[in-house]
Order: C-alpha cells, then structure tokens, then sequence
C-alpha cells in the first residue's frame, strides 16, 4: 500500500470542504459517499486503505467531509440531509470526470444526486435505524450518569431545538429527514452486503460489519473485496 | 451460500452478536440459553446494546421499546433468544 493520498476541496457555503483522493491521474473517477455519524469513523481507515487499492488498480476516489463532519467548520446544528445531498451536488461539480458513486450505509440516504449517475451502494441502512441506535446510545448514557430519558421524550424535544445524539448535534430538520429518508435511488446499479448478510443483494462481499463495533478497525479482508468489485464494476 | 429469508429469531440473535461483538462464528455456536452476556463479556458493553437492538429489529422487523429493554434481557442468551421469539409471534 505505497500509492500516494492527494486531497482536493470544494466550496460549499462560503467554506472550503476538504476531499481526499487517491489515483488522481485515473481516468475512471468515482466520488465516495461515506457512512454518517460515527459509523464513519469505524470505517474510515477501512476506506482508506480501499482507495489506495483501487488506486494501485488505475482507479480514481473521492472521499469528500460532508459539511459538519471530520475537518469542516460548518457548523454541526446546519448540517442535514439536505444540505449533504447541495454539498455532495457541488462537489460533484467541482471534480470533472467523475463518473460514477460508491456510498456506504448511511450514504445511501444522500446518494441520488444526479440523474442517471451510476451507483453503487454497500449495506444500505434507513435512516430511521440509524436514529434510533443513536438514541439507544443517549439514553444509555444518561442512565449511567442517572437520569432517565426515553425515545418519545427526545422526539418530543427535538420538534422544537437540536440534540445532542451519541456525540452529534442533531437539528430538528436532521431528525425529521433521517425520520423519513427514502432508501430507493432510480440510479442505484449495484447494492452489495457482507457474506454474513442473510437480505438480498447483487452480490456478497467478504469482511466484517465495521459499522456495528464498538471501535474503529481496519479490515484488509473488506478493503480487498469492494475494491475488487468496484474495479470490475468501473471497467465492465 | 444459501440465502435466508426465513431467519429464526435464535439465528438472528447468533448472527448479530457475531457481528456486533467480533466473534467467530465457532464462539458463536457455543452459546446456549445459560451463556451469560451483559457483564460476562467485556465487549457488549451499553453502546454495543444499543446497536445490538437496532440491527434485531431490522432483521427481524419488529419493534422493541424503551420500556422492554431491561437489565435481565441480557442476562443469558437464552432471555435475549426467548424475547426476540415473542416479538417476532406478536
């Protein structure tokens, strides 16, 4: 794994949004929409090493800061849905020829950017679960410092003001667009699950489910298997 | 490998421990209903609860609520197997 990082940016609201890339000289580019909340942190090293994979391979990535996460100053309680999906459309833009969208769990709720965008999806997850796991983590937390709180009670409170949620300020618009984000994208080409997954999908990969561990890890098995398929995928 | 659309509750429950805590599937398979879990093993800690709830519900599709979730639930294997079989019969 010697192939170098570069990094790029894109503005978004007066700011400057920080990419990182990998095999920037490929003519076959795909714009990589990461997992959300800290699911990417779990799966961020993963990621990494499965660019410089397909980089070895004369394959290009992208891997945007959503605004509000890793290195950008936007201000969390802005960030929603929405906003994700204009930041990801100007980022888009902003790197001529790209052609093709890989995103991961919780991207999948932001992926459908452009008409007719080619995209491949890892282990879609709604958005409802998500927010609800995070909700689990709040309650959990407050119970160990000794106060009790329940899902209605949060729902209830973010109708009027953000939350903070195993760590991420969540702003009401955020809640209600993770309430009730669509999963479905018309573009979608591929969808593909771990080998351990028992839900259909187009294909199964090897590795582990990053996602649902308590702490951030590589996994080289993971890294090897999308960047197979996604090779094939580009160049079929 | 077959797919399985028709995953029993105790499946589910294997699987997803499996998953969440990093397992192999052989330490998987050794679990019977007197394993005890919250507080046998360092891994399951409340964070891991908390993704461990979501990932039987979308599994399994039920719908587990605040008030169902209780220390004895993760008492054994057996408790955690037994409840997600009532949901999946309610």
């Amino acid at each position: 794994m010697t192939q170098p990082l570069d990094c790029s940016s894109y503005r978004f609201s007066d700011r400057d949004e920080y990419c990182l890339r990998a095999g920037i000289q490929s003519s076959d580019q795909i714009l990589l929409i990461p997992p959300l909340f800290d699911e990417m942190n779990r799966m961020r090293r993963m990621i990494v090493d499965m660019m410089r994979i397909l980089a070895e391979h004369d394959v290009g990535t992208i891997l945007p800061d959503l605004p509000g996460t890793n290195e950008s100053l936007f201000p969390q309680h802005e960030a929603s849905l929405e906003v994700w999906r204009d930041a990801l459309k100007t980022c888009f833009e902003a790197h001529q020829g790209c052609s093709y969208v890989a995103s991961f769990r919780g991207g999948c709720l932001i992926d459908g950017i452009l008409n007719n965008l080619p995209t491949w999806r890892l282990t879609p997850v709604k958005g409802k679960s998500l927010l609800r796991t995070m909700m689990r983590t709040r309650i959990a937390s407050d119970k160990e410092a000794g106060s009790i709180v329940t899902m209605s009670d949060l729902t209830k409170k973010v109708k009027n003001e953000a939350i903070e949620l195993a760590g991420n300020i969540i702003s009401p618009a955020m809640f209600e667009q993770l309430n009730e984000a669509d999963i479905t994208n018309p573009n979608t080409l591929r969808t593909m699950r771990l080998e351990s997954d028992s839900q259909p999908a187009e294909g199964k990969l090897a590795g582990s489910p990053l996602w649902l561990r308590a702490e951030p890890d590589a996994d080289p098995i993971l890294s090897q298997s999308i960047a197979d398929d996604l090779e094939e995928w580009v160049k079929s | 490998m077959p797919e399985n659309f028709d995953l029993t509750p105790e499946a589910a429950v294997r699987a997803v421990m499996q998953d969440i805590l990093g397992l192999d599937a052989e330490q998987v398979a050794e679990f019977d209903a007197d394993t005890e879990l919250f507080g046998a093993l360092p891994e399951l800690d409340s964070m891991a609860v908390a993704g461990l709830l979501t990932e039987l519900e979308d599994r399994l599709d039920i719908i587990i609520e605040d008030d169902e979730v209780d220390g004895e639930l993760f008492e054994t294997f057996g408790n955690l197997v037994a409840f997600t079989e009532m949901k999946v019969a309610e």
